[in-house]
């Protein structure tokens, strides 16, 4: 049930604290986040928007942006089976790992291309300034295979192009070819599609699952469409408000989900393994951070709330092989 | 290529317009002026009526306006206007002024550019600090201060109480190349002439770019900050790039909007060019408009108006192509 082919971590994350110290006040973006990606699987991260995704990834390189700071907590990265304290590293070394054992493909692909460099050049000074090509010329071929790698067409041209004149899906290609540019041992994907037509969304998917088995990588799958955990992941981590709410191999969360909240988020998107036809959004409306509700954040919009979710934060407990749930209704 | 010369011609043709309406707004001005230039012109009130009656003839002045402004650019246009006072070709009157009102200029938009960039690098890199107020307040300081004051106040201090500088004559090289002092000396090797112009032009060219030199700090730290906190930054080190290439992005970025307001500074630079070649006595363009308002000598007056507006509009026509050669967004 826990995915007993995947037992080597590559990454752990334990006790994170992230806040946003802002004008209105502190944001408690991330509390209590404990989780572990192994060696070779595609973990997956699902919630609500605001729920902390995107934090949580940045926080795995140590680039959550400001004003947020990991308050406390440990990420500790394995090389070669050698543990890395993430946050104890100098911003040099932090930078040798970013784009190259952990590598980001980001959720806004038409931000986040420089609009005065084309990307064939936004591809290879990746790979320049990570030593992984030997010169321009050898990083400009990479850059085309790597494009075709991604399906881009007619790479040799595109590579001469500026992200102005390529399409949404296009950019997004590019992007992908940076994330894998020096051949990460860590991919994050943060909502790579979400931008996309659908279409061109399920066809990306598709090459980042072929991308990951051919080349071996471990992916980390940010998105909210439980239709895409169901066909991309293999454990899945669900949040709600800066918390894991309810972590399990992604049969089991179709299957058997045990939180009120993954229940709730089963029955608000067409649910691919069940079958159920009827949307129905989770009724109320997403927490404010600066004043999260006390006791379990949930509780506002929980159908099962009772007294003590009220007053008590519930713990992550483990009710079934590698399957936690955060809820009051199954800490016995 | 072909875009380039198809973009040239059709901005030449705009030009058309705007030289009509400046030197028509000009003439109008100078029309309105309730004297008898003819009796000004031929020596005052002891003149010779006949003399006046051969000035009012050859410059039309008992025609209607239209009339005489036909007349004054046709003269214009083909050169045929005779300065009444000095019997020279109005055109070449102005034309051979023109270098020294260059030179002026250059070395105006020389502290524009190694002043006003880093001042403003440096105030948003570090935000808030001593340096930021003080470009702040030199900004603002910059645009309420006269420049004849400032001019003044310089030459006080520089000349009379230190000595570090000359305030009389030109110093010119042997040659003539282009006709601007410093270029022909640098040109012939002459670097003692060199010298000597940056000794005379030092001041009054700080003087003239002064206020510019706040505007300039204050736009570049603007916009250097908007580029290093755009996604593309973040992306950027999300990707592992080094710092000296990370600014590098962020600078081009920062310099798109800087380009634009530089050329619209160099022609408020030419504007402000008669005061301060007024203060420091500086032989110029500037400087004979002025000497040609007081002696109601307004054929050299609109030449000179007529002179700006060509340069103020190739300029322009300079940052246009400029900015579409920085920014590949841009295009013709
Ligand atoms: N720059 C910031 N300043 C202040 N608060 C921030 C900032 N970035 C994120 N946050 C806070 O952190 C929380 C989590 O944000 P995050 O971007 O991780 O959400 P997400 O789950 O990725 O959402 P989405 O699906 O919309 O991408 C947000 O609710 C927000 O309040
Ligand atoms: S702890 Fe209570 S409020 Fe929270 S999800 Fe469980 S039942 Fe609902
Ligand atoms: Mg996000």
């Amino acid at each position: 049930m826990s995915s007993p082919q995947f037992r080597e971590p590559l990454i752990e994350v334990k006790d994170l604290y992230v806040y946003f110290y802002t004008y209105a006040g502190v944001v408690k973006a991330i509390e209590d986040m404990t989780f572990t990606i192994y060696k070779g699987e595609k973990f997956c991260m699902v919630g609500e928007t605001g729920c902390g995704k995107s934090v949580t990834s940045r926080a795995l390189a140590n680039i959550v942006p400001s004003p947020g700071r990991i308050v406390k907590g440990k990420v500790i990265y394995y090389r070669d089976g050698k543990p890395i304290n993430i946050l104890e590293l100098s911003e040099e070394q932090l930078r040798e790992i970013r784009g190259k054992e952990i590598a980001y493909i980001v959720q806004d692909p038409s931000s986040a291309l420089d609009p005065l460099y084309t990307i064939g050049y936004q591809i290879v000074e990746t790979m320049i300034d990570h030593y992984t090509v030997k010169d321009w010329k050898e990083g400009y071929k990479r850059a085309v295979e790597l494009l075709r790698e991604v399906l881009m067409p007619d790479p040799e041209q595109r590579i001469k192009n500026y992200p102005h004149e390529l399409s949404g899906g296009q950019r997004q290609r590019a992007v992908i070819s940076i994330g894998l540019s020096n051949m990460p041992r860590l991919l994050i994907a943060d909502e790579p599609t979400s931008s996309l037509d659908v279409t061109v969304q399920a066809q990306l998917l598709e090459l980042l699952r072929r991308l990951v088995r051919e080349h071996g990588l471990t992916l980390f799958l940010i998105t909210h469409d439980m239709g895409v955990v169901a066909e991309m992941c293999d454990r899945v981590a669900v949040l709600y408000a800066g918390n894991i709410v309810e972590l399990a191999p992604v049969d089991e969360i179709f299957k058997n989900p045990k939180h009120p909240y993954t229940m709730g988020l089963l029955r608000a998107v067409p649910n691919p393994q069940a079958d159920i036809e009827k949307l129905e959004p989770i009724p109320g409306t997403i927490p404010n951070l600066i004043y999260p509700p006390p006791g379990c954040r949930f509780h506002p919009r929980c159908p099962f709330a009772r007294d003590v979710c009220k007053r008590e934060k519930p713990p992550l407990v483990e009710v079934g092989p590698g399957h936690y749930v955060r809820c009051w209704l199954h800490a016995e | 290529m072909a875009d380039i010369k198809r973009f040239l011609a059709r901005r030449a043709l705009t030009f058309i317009p705007t030289l009509i309406g400046v030197t028509f707004l000009a003439y109008i001005i100078a029309f309105a002026i309730p004297a008898n230039p003819a009796q000004a012109w031929a020596g005052g009130i002891k003149a010779n009526p006949e003399v006046v009656a051969r000035i009012i003839k050859e410059y039309h002045l008992n025609d209607p306006w239209y009339v005489q402004y036909y007349y004054f650019m046709k003269g214009i246009l083909t050169n045929s206007i005779i300065d009444p006072r000095w019997g020279y070709p109005v055109m070449t009157y102005m034309l051979s002024r023109f270098p020294i009102t260059f030179q002026l200029t250059l070395f105006a938009l020389f502290f524009l550019i190694v002043l006003g960039i880093p001042l403003g690098i440096v105030s948003a890199l570090k935000k808030d600090s001593w340096i930021d107020a003080l470009v702040r307040t030199w900004a603002l300081v910059g645009v309420s201060v006269p420049i004849f004051w400032l001019g003044y106040i310089f030459i006080y201090v520089f000349f009379y109480q230190l000595g570090w500088i000359n305030i009389a004559g030109i110093p010119y090289p042997k040659v003539h190349i282009t006709g601007v002092p410093i270029i022909d000396a640098m040109l012939s090797g002459e670097w003692n002439i060199v010298w000597e112009n940056i000794k005379r032009f030092i001041l009054p060219g700080f003087t003239l770019g002064f206020a510019g030199i706040g505007v300039i700090a204050r736009l570049v730290r603007n916009s250097f900050l908007e580029a290093i906190n755009s996604d593309y930054i973040y992306f950027a080190r999300m990707r592992g790039l080094k710092y000296r290439r990370i600014m590098t992005h962020a600078l081009r970025n920062a310099l798109v909007p800087v380009v634009t307001v530089l050329g619209l500074q160099f022609g408020g630079l030419l504007g402000g060019a008669p005061i301060t070649e007024t203060v420091f006595s500086i032989p110029g363009m500037g400087r004979a408009m002025v000497d040609a308002i007081f002696s109601m000598d307004f054929p050299l007056l609109i030449a000179g108006t007529f002179l700006v507006a060509i340069i103020y509009v190739i300029t322009n026509l300079i940052v246009d192509i400029l900015y579409a050669v920085i920014d590949p967004r841009v295009r013709f």
